[in-house]
């Protein structure tokens, strides 16, 4: 990259004046620093303070005029100290690039490892192939957060991860606190941690023991609330550095998009068991997302996608075409965009607080040209990386003329989708189709929670080959391990895990049926005549290579009453219900009399006319 | 004599007047102030409230997609090749194909269009049968289809997938689509909510007016919201609307007798469907989907085909912006205008007093005879219940033998033969007691009755039809050895008889009523809409109302008359 000398002069002083006014307790720093040589918190630099925090963002063109851009922000925690009380009046917590927000409910409710991920969309592995991060860092449609928690009980661990999610809900602005015991799940196969049986995770009591907890919300609607929230974790808040390139509008109008946060706790000491030694927090957070440039770059022109004007129209040259008819051409293979132009904001500016610079990678092939833009001028290097280093508006410029030829996506080990199937409303199926396009085979864990109101029947859970190698394959050699845990009524969900291994070349299908229960009234959604949504299934790829995905959300449809219905018999019967036990009471305690009758009645019950009466009576007995 | 007895002497008079008054009650609804003016009941659907964009340049792409497809006509391009060129042409633009193949029933393209608001779950259909009902070739409508999707390809606003069908045909081979996407097929996009069939099979620019079909199989129905969204759309946007198949002249027509013909017709259109040609929506019956056909009439007109392409789209817009499933509106409900409705409330009661006639009928055979005091629980009502079952597992051995060997003629003659019987048997036959006769008689009727009272709640067309013709039925006299006008009411019943036979009675208002339906074409009919559409019209036939039929003509051989005095001791 190239600078003018004076915008380096500039920015060098600029850097100065911050150590002078920043560091005002140089020594400290000094201390603390030589002190954790093997992790070096913060250091002083010529630049000023910089912080344990490294932001990344990597562009990549994928075919048919798709975009994929991923951000990478990494940063540390202060450390602490396991043995020390939180509540003590000695003790006091500083933080720096880590949030405030997250670190104190991290540490109360003593999460080793978590893991949350808000996505939404659709990604087109048979196009784009493997998911960005080989899908560990993707989630299904909704939101997903899974966590190790330390605990002595398995119910005080399911305690402190109520408490997590109950945090985490109210940091997200999302359900998650919606997150019960009838959601949550203990993955046996899936989700297990790199660290085999949890070694290498810390524990800070001996005496507890590690949980794992996985749980999902299926299209809980993700939005701007959820970015924001997100933004605001990071040191920069979004106002430099690459994040300021995020903005909800654009991000959300993209063809697939994904914000995960993954946190876990490392031990400078080695020792498992380390109650005083030295811990401290690990963030990775990541937005991927997927645009389609050629239609955002014509709603930047146009905002409605009205018919285009008749010169603008792309027609096939070798089929007839006039001023009256016109067959389209496929989509255009020459771009030219910005990535102003997809999110709609320049880079404001480098983060200063980071050990790097804020780096921007294009991983384009060579028919692709990548500048940098700073300014008004425009910057090229060898690798397509570019580092930003002064406080100016900077801009990724990229065009190719044949946009077909990208860097060569990753081959897919195994695709998968999942369909209901079934007629009618009091059972159904599913049906999952695994399809091996390699020439080896594939080793995979199948995680599904289905909720307690589908009742599995694993009895007939079926196989069948629909493509490749028919002969010889029973649901025993694909299956070789089961994990079921059925449901309880209200309380759990049902819980099935396979070990399986689909051959090569091969397309399997796995069905199996199930009931459905009938719900109590109270416990439709407000929206009961949407569905009800099931989570993705899960596949993690253990052999040959480790790789993550999911199949899409699915809507079952209960029999569900129609909920105004009751409501008008209610009231129509309640009406009658009034009318005839007011008639029928007012017939029953009351006499109808003409008004003379009555007035005679009421002279009778006169106090007067009883006296006379009486006084009548007296008169005649004693016959005077 | 009491009243009550008096009452019991007159019950085939209060019967056959019953019958009347359901007649009057259909009659009186397309009177004024009997029937209601649609309305959109579910506030989402917003019909024509964007503007439709599929106009100015779109139509230009249209007619560039039409200019190959007729090639495909032109050269007779077999299905396959057909298949894979128009596999390409969507995958141009982003959409994921496939190809279901059924030897049986024909192969179907479909593409999914995974929008990106979307969450996968939730798809509307839009279908184009390569050749529709009238095995025209659909190149209006299969250029119509690309285009629209293409275009729709451009929008971000869908909130469901969308996918779209090119089956072979509007019947079997749809219908055995939809069964695949709901048990066996690989590419799925979620549970259909919405299905628009497009027929317009002219390679025109323009249009006259469009007739929307709606009928579903086994008396379900598209949700009224659907059908008025697409009724309110066409006319919103121009063109005419004619429902159940009416003529261009008679569609402005108003007044008492244009709605009685329209809600007659729609008794028909329904009663029939499965049997009649079908249009495609027929194929999506079931599974919670709402479908209806938009079917282009007329090549001369002012109406151009993307004024006909903003019905589909302005559904579509309607259809995505529902959050909740099709649940606001009626499921039941009968058709006097495009804009005027009875809902169920106004018809049902007219076949529940049909029910009640024949029940009443099967009264009048158990206290008016002459045998003496009615005692329910004796061996004749065992008797007769057997009989009842026997005539029940012939009536089920028939209607499946029909099914595997379709042979009409042979079927009416063996009926013929059945009506015969009565009418042949001069002498008494031993078995057969005056009292087991008019048993029979009461389980025929009772029978009748309850299959009635089951079907009227989900096929309100067809109960109301069987009721109906089975009426003759209940003219049937039981009768005695040694009456003396016994010629006179054996050649009565043989008529009765004859007229309310389910096959003859079937075949007879087909033909009067049903110009698709000539001669022996109802059988065939119903036997291909059980097998390619699950239709179950036939087996209701041969399993209510034919061992009812049987029952009954079995009541009406000559019985030996019992002496009164013998059977009180």
């Amino acid at each position: 990259m190239r600078h003018s000398p004076i915008t380096i002069a500039l920015l060098l002083l600029c850097k100065l004046a911050f150590v002078v006014t920043s560091t005002e307790d140089p020594e400290e720093s000094k201390i603390k620093t030589s002190d954790n040589h093997d992790n070096e918190l913060f250091r002083v630099m010529e630049g000023g303070i910089e912080y344990p925090y490294e932001e990344v963002l990597n562009v990549r063109p994928l075919p048919h005029n798709h975009l994929l851009s991923s951000f990478q922000f990494q940063m540390n925690s202060e450390p602490f100290y396991p043995g020390q009380s939180l509540h003590g009046f000695e003790t006091y917590d500083h933080y720096t690039v880590f949030p405030k927000s997250l670190e104190p409910l991290l540490r109360r409710t003593d999460v080793r490892k978590l893991h949350l991920r808000f996505t939404r969309g659709y990604w087109d592995s048979e196009e784009w192939g493997r998911l960005p991060h080989q899908g560990f860092k993707s989630g299904g449609s909704g939101v997903e957060l899974w966590a190790v928690v330390e605990g002595s009980s398995k119910q005080e661990a399911y305690n402190k991860w109520k408490s997590l999610a109950n945090g985490l809900s109210g940091s997200f602005c999302a359900s998650i606190n919606f997150i019960d015991n009838a959601k949550t799940n203990y993955p046996v196969f899936s989700f297990q941690p790199v660290e085999t049986n949890f070694d290498g995770i810390p524990l800070f009591n001996e005496t507890n023991e590690l949980y794992l907890m996985h749980a999902s919300l299926a299209n809980e609607p993700i939005c701007t609330e959820n970015l924001t929230p997100l933004l605001t974790l990071l040191p920069s808040k979004g106002k430099s550095g690459i994040s300021s390139l995020l903005d909800g509008h654009k991000l959300f109008d993209s063809i697939w998009h994904n914000m995960a946060i993954d946190i876990q706790t490392s031990c400078i000491d080695n020792d498992r068991y380390a109650n005083n030694g030295e811990c401290y927090f690990e963030m990775e957070s990541n937005v991927d997302v997927v645009a389609h440039v050629p239609s955002i770059l014509s709603r930047n022109k146009h905002p409605i996608p009205k018919p285009l004007g008749g010169e603008d129209l792309h027609c096939d040259l070798s089929k007839p075409y006039d001023a009256y008819q016109c067959f389209p051409s496929p989509e255009t293979t020459e771009i030219q965009f910005s990535l102003s132009d997809i999110f709609g904001k320049n880079i404001s500016g480098a983060n200063d607080l980071s050990f790097t610079h804020s780096k921007i990678c294009a991983s384009v092939s060579d028919n692709w040209l990548a500048t940098i833009k700073v300014d008004d001028g425009l910057f090229g290097t060898d690798d397509n990386c570019f580092e930003l280093t002064e406080n100016r508006n900077y801009d990724i410029y990229m065009e190719s003329g044949s946009t077909d030829k990208v860097i060569p996506v990753d081959d897919v080990p195994i695709y998968a989708s999942r369909s209901l199937t079934g007629y009618g409303q009091d059972h159904g199926g599913l049906r999952t189709v695994f399809t091996n396009p390699t020439h080896k085979p594939v080793r995979l864990s199948y995680y599904e929670s289905l909720p307690w109101f589908m009742r599995v029947y694993l009895s007939t859970l079926d196989m069948e080959v629909t493509h490749g190698n028919k002969e010889g394959f029973t649901l025993n050699d694909i299956v070789e391990s089961q994990y079921y845990i059925p449901s309880i009524d209200r309380k759990r969900s049902s819980q099935l895990e396979f070990i399986m291994t689909i051959p090569a070349n091969s397309t399997i299908a796995l069905s199996y049926e199930f009931d459905k229960a009938l719900l109590h009234f109270t416990e439709y959604p407000p929206d009961a005549n949407h569905g009800f949504e099931i989570e993705s299934l899960i596949i993690t790829i253990l052999e040959p290579i480790p790789y993550q995905l999911r199949t899409a959300t699915l809507l079952v449809y209960l029999s569900t009453p129609d909920f105004s219905m009751p409501y008008n018999v209610i009231i129509i019967s309640s009406t009658i219900m009034g009318l005839i036990f007011g008639t029928l009471y007012n017939l029953i305690t009351k006499k109808m009399v003409p008004m003379e009758e009555a007035e005679k009645i009421l002279a009778t019950r006169s106090i007067k006319y009883k006296l006379t009466m009486l006084k009548q009576r007296v008169v005649s007995k004693f016959g005077f | 004599m009491g009243l009550v007895p008096k009452f019991l002497k007159q019950l085939p008079k209060v019967a056959k007047l019953l019958m009347l008054i359901a007649l009057i009650m259909i009659a009186i609804i397309p009177m004024d102030g009997q029937y209601r003016r649609t309305y959109i009941s579910e506030n989402a659907l917003m019909p024509s409230q964007a503007y439709s964009y599929f106009r100015e340049s779109e139509w230009n792409i249209v007619r560039g997609y039409r200019s190959q497809i007729e090639e495909f006509k032109n050269n007779e391009v077999a299905t396959q090749e057909r298949n894979t060129i128009v596999e390409s042409w969507l995958q141009d633009f982003g959409i994921k194909t496939s190809v279901y193949h059924n030897e049986e029933h024909g192969d179907t393209l479909y593409g999914i269009l995974h929008t990106p608001r979307g969450d996968g779950t939730e798809a509307i259909v839009l279908s184009i049968p390569w050749f529709n009902s009238d095995d025209e070739f659909n190149v209006g409508g299969a250029a119509l289809g690309i285009g629209l999707l293409r275009y729709f390809s451009r929008w971000p606003i869908w909130s469901k997938n969308l996918i779209i069908v090119f089956s072979e045909n509007p019947r079997d081979s749809l219908r055995s689509w939809v069964e695949a996407y709901h048990t066996s097929l690989d590419l799925t996009g979620g549970s259909i909510e919405a299905a628009i069939n497009i027929d317009y099979a002219s390679n025109s620019d323009f249009l006259d007016y469009v007739e929307i079909y709606y009928d579903g199989l086994n008396g379900e129905l598209p949700n009224l919201d659907l059908l008025n969204v697409a009724v309110k759309i066409t006319q919103h946007e121009g063109m005419k609307v004619s429902l159940n198949g009416q003529s261009k002249d008679t569609i402005d027509d108003t007044g008492y007798l244009p709605r009685l013909k329209t809600l007659l017709l729609g008794i028909r259109d329904s009663t029939f469907a499965g049997i009649k040609k079908t249009h495609g929506n027929e194929a999506f019956s079931g599974w919670r989907i709402q479908a209806v056909t938009l079917k282009a009439c007329g090549e001369q007109g002012n109406i151009d085909i993307t004024t006909f392409g903003r019905v589909p789209e302005a559904i579509f817009r309607s259809v995505n912006n529902l959050l909740e499933k099709f649940h606001q509106s009626f499921f039941f409900y009968l058709m006097l205008a495009p804009r005027n409705f009875v809902s169920i409330s106004s018809y049902l009661p007219s076949a529940v007093i049909i029910s009640i006639v024949y029940a009443t009928f099967s009264l009048d055979a158990l206290v008016n005879t002459s045998i003496g005091s009615p005692v329910f629980y004796n061996t004749e009502s065992l008797s007769s219940l057997v009989i009842w079952s026997i005539a029940l597992a012939t009536s089920y051995v028939l209607a499946q033998a029909f099914v595997y060997a379709p042979i009409p003629e042979l079927l009416l003659a063996i009926n013929a033969c059945i009506v015969m019987i009565p009418y042949l048997l001069r002498k008494p036959i031993s078995i057969l007691k005056e009292p087991l006769s008019y048993r029979i008689r009461v389980f025929g009727f009772l029978y009748m009755s309850l299959a009635l009272t089951s079907l009227l709640v989900i096929n309100f067309p067809l109960a109301f039809v069987m009721g109906v013709l089975s009426f003759p039925m209940t003219l049937v006299e039981t009768e005695k050895a040694g009456s003396l006008k016994q010629k006179t009411v054996k050649i009565k019943n043989m008529i009765c008889l004859t007229l309310s036979n389910p096959f003859f009675a079937i075949l007879i208002i087909s033909n009067v009523v049903d110009s698709e339906l000539s001669s022996l074409q109802v059988f065939f009919g119903l036997v291909s809409a059980w097998k390619d559409l699950n239709c179950w019209t036939w087996y209701v036939i041969c399993i209510a109302w034919f061992p009812a039929w049987l029952l009954i003509t079995m009541s009406a051989i000559v019985s030996t008359p019992v002496d009164t005095e013998k059977k009180h001791q």
